[in-house]
């Protein structure tokens, strides 16, 4: 835009002019110098205003400038829009009538003079058939105010009032009659400052009205502006001020408009002042004279800003102008075409502007380009043709044009935050075949499309031939003739200008070009379009790599070339372009580690290879001489590699301690024949306990690698950097820090196309996972280094190929063949229990030995943790054998269920040493099941960082090792029961003999005997004697000894219990393992008790409980340790509890046998042996306090005869009891088939005597019928059997007859012998 | 300047990761030389399709921002000069179809024979003939066709040409693919609906 004259393109705002204020920047009319000696001088008399009040005001009105606004009709907020120029005292105007020129004489008198401007008068350059020129449009924009405003001061001295006010009214008219002499309608307006404030103003109004009359002013062209305002107030005066002012200049560019449109319809062609006499002598034509009067409108109207009306009127003039009458018309070599394609230009711009404002984005662009294909239809048929520099000159500029008009436009729509790139069609063409390009697009694109048509410019410029180059002094001048005929050279250089021969001076193409593209590259950057940024970028590296500016394109390119996007999404002829682009800039800067790197990526065969290119990463820095030595760091994803690296581990699993094996690949995509990349060394990092592997360059390595077709295979053998010499220093470092870094060397040559597998073994450290991490290139050169980091894992390391050998691979079948998992150490501590039992018992202390014994290859330091599970844990103690026993021993607590201990140290197990540990368990009481955990945790002393864990786990079951039932048999006490009615033989009572009584119940020894006796004196209610008779079984697996057993009975304390043991509970000691009885596993032994009961008085009559326990003291068969002293264990057993001394009556029989052959009883019968008799005991009870009557029946029977009362009344006092007494002599009969001894179990009144060897084998069972009847509730009482008796099971009492030849055996008497 | 009505210039589908996976580019009348040849290299064309990627994102910004834009068609992308415009489309898997028209790729003395052209745009003679909105639909739908059909080939792994996590992926180098894509190219001329 800038490329056209001044103020050509300038949108058209009125001008207002002050005078009379001093100000900084004065306005000087820009006349040319012809026209400044005819210039007008317009002067006032009157001292320049400097107070601050006019200051303030000028200063508001000139901030108001709308010469830069955004030409956008959107912003209505703007009630007037000036451009504002400041004159002091006086100013010129341009001649409103052309002086004629100094040499030409006048024809004729009447030659009218007309406007300098005009192609009339021949001092215009236009003179006499131009059409118009830019002279004119500054004309009103710049040198002919439409407004003129006068600053004067107010006097409101009354001394000094009206003198001033003459003066005033003086220059005011003065003023006038100057304006109105030049010709020009100015408007004049005047402001005055009063020295008053607003509150007095009122009383000047008349002194207002004297001088508005006196100047012949308009009302609406008089302001005053009172003193002392406020900022405020003088804001709101100026605004009205100028608002006012501005429908004041509206009016004159209305009576300008309608002037010219006078003219036109007037429809003559005016004559010169001087007709023509140089040139065709051609004047300008009625059509010449309509797009003059065409143009002059719309510009007033735009002038106005009625841009509906000036489009009108422009495109009329363009038509016209473009019509056969013009432009067609002009002959191509004069300088007028180029004038007309001026006006043309001029027009289409002013066009585009209305466009603009008026919201027309679609047909601006349309009109935009209907304006080129038009005149490049014109040129190239009527001009020069649109095949040479100049046309693409003004094709840039077109473009560029349009850029500056839509920035000036200030579109909303196109601010970047919007994001547009292009505008919506307006509605009127939406549904149109629209061009893509006639929406709207942003000023980047149009930078852009200048851009390429000032490169097209420069290629056209370049081919221009030599001969046309020469300046036109040193060229013959038919070629000159023809060189103008053949270059366009509308606003453009000449030839020999454009593009010098010399190659001095000339057109800067790049300059423009790089311009252009940066200024798109903004736009393009600022609404987040990097690639088409990037784009432009690399085009204008290009440009300043032609002008050898090697630096900027660096700066341009380096941050691009980083982290373009081309490379990361597989754009990759892009990423070549700028790659080779950004190389020979840096080769020419000398940037080496640039070179260095693009190098390195462009050897990948993914890009296309350039011929005659080495391919030779060595060679990188030819020609290029760096201070140091460079050293280059390429990060994973820097760039892309021309390596693709993959790792494989051949297991899935390994364990520590051993190794494992690997494999890394490392596939060269280089370009075919480029030279092989000879690596320094490779590392390899590993997550996990593995370390690093680093394998050495070494070109005659041990192993040279198997070749076959595109594959090498190598194996490297790996040996421990710490092991060979840095021991000490790495033994410093924290154990787990400590990582282990293996070193191998191969041969690291990478031939294009081949891949390079090394096969590794890796010594596997620490359980957990391991996985190949990353990778590290390292090359080095004698011009560089070079170190390149890669990444395994991503897409490259898609191939998980085991190679087998050379030439065949399989597939490795995991998810992640790059990570190993690494299992514990297999541990060969043992741990070993060897006294381990089945079953613990209750009640047992409890020793568990375990051995703990060391098979590793050398000394473990180990510690010991045991936990123990279950119910009601105990708290355990742990001793170590043979370690300081002194000490207290290391207990366990016991947290919810869980007795742990942790922590217990072994110290160091020597290898194949063992150790032994024993846990003591104090008594269980309750059976129970525990999960008993060791676990020893140790580190071998070669390897301290590598803990190892061996585990035992063992289930310990502590159960009871018996259980038992009981009976209570109810017995006949011996002793009689106390009388209520003999007080004083109680006592008496207890001392008689009671051998004779079969109750058995007696004291074992003396002792106890008198201690007997001493309670019975004490006690001296009811007694009752009972046999308790428990059957134990062991539930133990093994055989245990039972060394005792005893009851502990607990009652009431109303009543005296004593108990006593049968003889035969216990067997005597045995000869070889001491006393005790030995029980098997699942046999059943019974033990029997006496218990004699006794109220402690004759009063308390209600029953009473037993509460027993029963006492097993036992000890194992065979003592784990040698140690001498037998573990007496002491087993517990609760009886269920007993009822004693019950209300009721009851009935007990006892039986007493009377051997054969008494001498006493031998009387009637004496001539054979007297047979065995039975005396039968009835005793009855009764421990109620009533009085009972009791009928005993016995009936006859065959089996026996009987004798005693067949049929009594018994008689019974309250606490009492009585007997009756039959004698029973058993009738001589075969053995009734009944089952003899119903098995003792099953039977459950049997005592245990007749289960005795030879018992049950003669002997019968007898059946007396023995009714006893309460008499008075007619109730038969039941008759409890007690010792050699039984109940049948009708419930009648069977009596046992022993047999007839044994000898008589009494076992009562057997058992008083017996009690200890 | 030979009246002139719009052509493909070039066909471009790009994969999921803002990867090209397929070119193709076709040549455009000239009337300087009377002869066919792509208006650009096929680096410029890069750059070109490269460049529309600016524009998906920007798109499928503002279309999250305002909800809008369901559909894959994004119409016009924009026009890089006069000539050269990029239309694109948006599978709902990613891939984008782009769809450079060269807006004097053809004469048009054939498109006068099709009755195209109007009598009413012969008149305006070097005012070449635009683009309605969705002109571009068939050749779109078309493409997808084609590309559909390319997916359902099952030894076309989609995978292996836009990796779900990571950058790039492999060209298609389907040959039914690029024939479709040529004929597309070569058949399309305004106001085609059906390819």
């Amino acid at each position: 835009m800038d490329d056209y004259q001044a103020g050509s393109l300038d949108p058209n705002i009125p001008l207002l002019l002050t005078l009379g204020v001093s100000a900084g920047s004065i306005h000087e009319a820009k006349l040319g110098a012809a026209l400044k000696d005819q210039a007008i001088l317009i002067r006032s008399e009157l001292p320049a205003l400097d107070s601050d009040q006019a200051h303030a005001l000028l200063g508001y009105i000139e901030d108001h400038d709308a010469s830069q606004l955004p030409a956008n009709g959107r912003d209505t907020s703007r009630r007037y829009r000036f451009r504002v120029k400041t004159a002091e005292r006086s100013f010129l105007l341009p001649p409103r009538r052309a002086r004629l020129p100094d040499g030409v004489e006048s024809p004729h008198l009447s030659a009218t003079l007309h406007s300098p401007f005009s192609p009339l008068s021949p001092v215009s350059p236009l003179y006499p058939d131009g059409l118009m020129d830019a002279q004119w449009i500054l004309k009103h924009q710049d040198l002919v105010p439409s407004v003129l405003l006068c600053f004067y001061d107010l006097v409101s001295d009354p001394t000094l009032a009206t003198l001033c006010d003459n003066r005033l009214k003086t220059d005011l008219n003065n003023l006038r009659g100057l304006l109105s002499q030049s010709g020009y309608k100015t408007r004049l307006a005047v402001v005055l400052f009063s020295d008053q404030d607003s509150h007095s103003v009122d009383s000047v109004q008349e002194r207002l009205e004297a001088i508005r009359r006196a100047c012949a002013i308009d009302a609406k062209s008089l302001f005053l502006a009172p003193s002392g305002e406020s900022p405020d107030e003088l804001e709101r005066m100026a605004e009205n001020m100028l608002t006012t002012l501005y429908g004041v200049a509206i009016e004159y560019f209305r009576d300008l408009g309608r002037h010219s449109r006078k003219k036109k319809a007037r429809g003559v062609v005016p004559q010169p002042t001087v007709s023509p006499t140089s040139g065709t002598s051609q004047t300008l034509s009625l059509a010449g004279w309509n797009v003059r009067y065409d143009f002059k409108s719309a510009m007033f109207a735009e002038y106005r800003l009625e841009l509906g009306n000036a489009l009108l009127s422009f495109e009329q003039a363009y038509e016209n102008l473009l019509g056969p009458e013009l432009l067609e018309a002009i002959p191509s070599w004069s300088p007028r075409w180029n004038e007309a394609r001026f006006l043309a230009d001029v027009i289409a711009v002013r066009c585009l502007r209305c466009l603009l404002w008026n919201g027309q984005h679609s047909a601006a662009a349309r009109r935009w380009q209907s304006h080129r294909d038009r005149i490049a239809e014109f040129v190239d048929r009527r001009g020069r043709g649109i095949s040479n520099y100049g046309w693409k000159a003004w094709e840039a500029r077109w473009a560029i044009v349009m850029a500056n008009l839509i920035e000036r436009t200030a579109i909303p729509d196109f601010t970047p935050a919007t994001m547009n790139l292009y505008l919506q069609p307006e509605k009127n063409v939406m549904g149109e075949r629209l061009q893509p390009w006639e929406l709207l697009h942003h000023t980047g694109y149009w930078y852009h499309l200048a851009a390429k048509h000032l490169s097209a410019r420069r290629n056209l410029a370049h081919a221009m031939s030599e001969d046309d180059r020469r300046p036109p002094s040193s060229s013959p001048a038919s070629h000159v003739a023809n060189k103008a005929f053949t270059y366009d050279t509308y606003m453009c250089p000449d030839p020999h200008d454009e593009y010098p021969l010399n190659g001095a001076g000339g057109v800067d193409h790049s300059r423009m070009i790089v311009d252009c593209l940066k200024r798109a590259r903004s736009e393009f950057l600022k609404r987040h379009q990097f690639r088409f940024a990037a784009e432009l970028s690399l085009e204008c590296a290009k440009e300043l790599a032609l002008v050898r500016d090697w630096k900027r394109v660096v700066e341009l390119l380096r941050s691009l070339w980083r982290d373009m996007s081309f490379r990361s999404e597989g754009w990759l002829a892009i990423a070549e372009d700028l790659s080779w682009a950004l190389r020979s800039a840096a080769a020419a800067v000398g940037d080496a580690d640039l070179v260095i790197a693009i190098d390195w990526e462009l050897l990948g065969q993914n890009f296309t290879r350039r011929t005659n290119w080495h391919y030779d990463i060595t060679r990188s820095l030819e020609g290029i001489a760096p201070k140091f030595k460079p050293s280059v760091h390429i990060e994973h994803g820097e760039l892309l590699p021309f390596v693709s690296p993959s790792f494989v581990f051949r297991d899935e699993e390994g364990k520590a301690g051993q190794s494992t094996r690997g494999q890394l690949a490392i596939k060269s995509n280089a370009q075919q024949g480029s030279a092989p990349v000879v690596l320094k060394s490779i590392e390899i990092e590993f997550s996990g306990s593995v370390g690093r592997v680093v394998l050495q360059h070494q070109a005659g390595a041990a192993t040279e690698p198997r070749k076959h077709g595109s594959v090498a295979l190598s194996a490297v053998s790996l040996t421990d950097a710490a092991k060979d010499g840095a021991i000490s220093e790495v033994e410093n470092l924290d154990e787990s820090n400590r990582k282990l870094t293996l070193h191998g060397n191969a041969n690291l040559t990478l031939l294009p196309g081949q891949t390079t597998v090394f096969g590794v073994d890796i010594p596997l450290r620490e359980a957990g996972e391991t996985r190949a991490v990353a990778l590290k290139l390292g090359f080095e050169s004698e011009a560089f280094d070079l170190q390149q980091s890669l990444y395994f894992g991503s897409g490259i390391n898609s191939s998980n190929l085991w190679y087998i050998s050379t030439s065949s691979t399989k597939r490795v079948a995991r998810a992640i063949p790059l990570s190993v998992r690494v299992l514990p150490r297999p541990p060969k501590l043992k741990i070993k229990a060897p006294a381990w039992k089945d079953q613990y018992y209750n009640d047992e202390p409890i020793q568990l030995e375990f051995g703990i014994v060391n098979d590793e290859a050398d000394g473990a330091l180990a510690k010991l943790d045991v936990d123990l599970f279950g119910e009601d844990t105990p708290v355990f103690s742990i001793e170590v054998v043979g370690q300081g026993a002194g000490d207290a021993l290391p207990s366990s607590t016991v947290v919810n269920d869980e007795s742990k201990l942790r922590g217990v140290s072994l110290g160091t197990i020597e290898s194949s040493k063992a150790l032994t540990v024993r846990l003591n368990v104090p008594p269980i009481e309750r059976s129970n099941r525990y999960d008993l955990t060791m676990r020893v945790t140790y580190h071998l002393s070669t390897a301290p960082g590598t803990p190892i864990l061996q585990t035992a786990l063992l289930q310990l079951n502590v159960v009871n090792p018996f259980e038992a039932n009981y009976d209570l048999l109810p017995r006949v006490h011996p002793d009689p029961w106390p009388s209520m009615f003999d007080y004083d033989g109680v006592n008496g009572l207890s001392g008689g003999d009671d051998d004779g009584n079969d109750g058995s119940s007696g004291s074992g020894n003396a002792a106890h005997a008198a201690s007997t006796t001493l309670t019975n004196m004490s006690h001296k209610g009811i007694s009752q004697a009972w046999c308790l008779v428990t059957r134990y079984a062991s539930f133990a697996s093994e055989d245990l000894r039972v060394v005792d057993v005893d009851i502990r009975v607990q009652t009431a304390r109303t009543v005296r219990c004593f108990h006593t043991k049968q003889l035969g509970v216990l067997p005597p000691a045995d000869e070889d393992r001491g006393r005790g009885r030995l029980i098997r596993p699942r046999t059943i032994v019974e033990a029997a008790f006496d218990i004699d009961a006794r109220k402690s008085t004759l009063d308390g009559r209600s029953p009473s409980t037993l509460d027993v326990s029963f006492v097993i003291k036992w000890t194992r068969c065979h003592p784990d340790t040698s140690s001498s002293e037998v573990v007496v264990n002491t087993t517990t057993l609760p009886v269920p509890r007993f009822t004693l001394f019950g209300t009721e009556p009851r009935v007990l029989a006892s039986v007493s046998h009377i051997p054969p052959n008494p001498p006493s009883l031998n009387k009637d019968n004496s001539s054979t042996r007297t047979p065995q008799l039975a005396v039968l005991h009835l005793i009855i009870e009764n421990a109620s306090a009533h009085f009972l009557t009791f009928g005993v029946s016995m009936e006859p029977s065959d089996e026996f005869a009987f004798s005693g009362p067949k049929q009594t009344t018994l008689n019974l006092l309250p606490v009492s009891r009585r007997s009756v007494t039959y004698r029973l002599l058993p009738l001589p009969r075969p053995p009734p088939p009944t089952p003899t001894p119903t098995t003792p179990s099953t039977n459950k009144a049997l005592p245990p005597t007749p289960a005795t060897p030879g018992g049950g084998a003669g002997g019968t069972w007898i059946k007396p019928g023995l009714v006893v009847r309460d008499k008075y509730f007619q109730k038969v009482l039941r008759v409890i059997p007690t010792e050699g008796m039984k109940l049948d099971k009708d419930g009648g009492v069977l009596i046992w007859i022993p047999p007839d030849e044994e000898e008589g055996e009494t076992r009562s008497g057997e058992k008083v012998e017996a009690a200890e | 300047m030979a009246t002139a009505i719009p052509s493909i210039a070039c066909l471009g589908v790009i994969g999921r990761n803002n990867n090209p996976l397929h070119v193709a580019i076709f040549p455009s009348y000239d009337p300087v030389t009377n002869s066919f040849a792509p208006v650009r290299t096929p680096l410029q064309f890069s750059l070109l399709l490269s460049s529309t990627l600016d524009v998906f994102e920007l798109r499928a910004r503002h279309n999250a921002a305002t909800g809008v834009g369901l559909s894959g068609d994004f119409g016009l992308l924009h026009a890089v000069d006069e000539r050269l415009a990029a239309y694109g489309f948006e599978t709902n898997t990613g891939t984008k179809f782009v769809v450079l028209v060269d807006m004097r790729g053809r004469r048009i003395d054939g498109a006068i024979a099709a009755g195209l052209v109007d009598i009413k745009e012969k008149r305006l003679g070097a005012v070449a003939v635009g683009l309605r909105e969705g002109e571009m639909k068939p050749v779109f739908k078309a493409m997808q066709t084609a590309y559909v059909k390319l997916l359902q080939n099952p030894f076309f792994d989609p995978d292996e040409h836009a990796p779900p996590a990571g950058h790039g992926g492999k060209k298609i180098t389907s040959r039914k693919f690029a024939d479709d894509m040529r004929r597309i190219g070569e058949t399309w001329t305004p106001g085609v609906t059906n390819l």
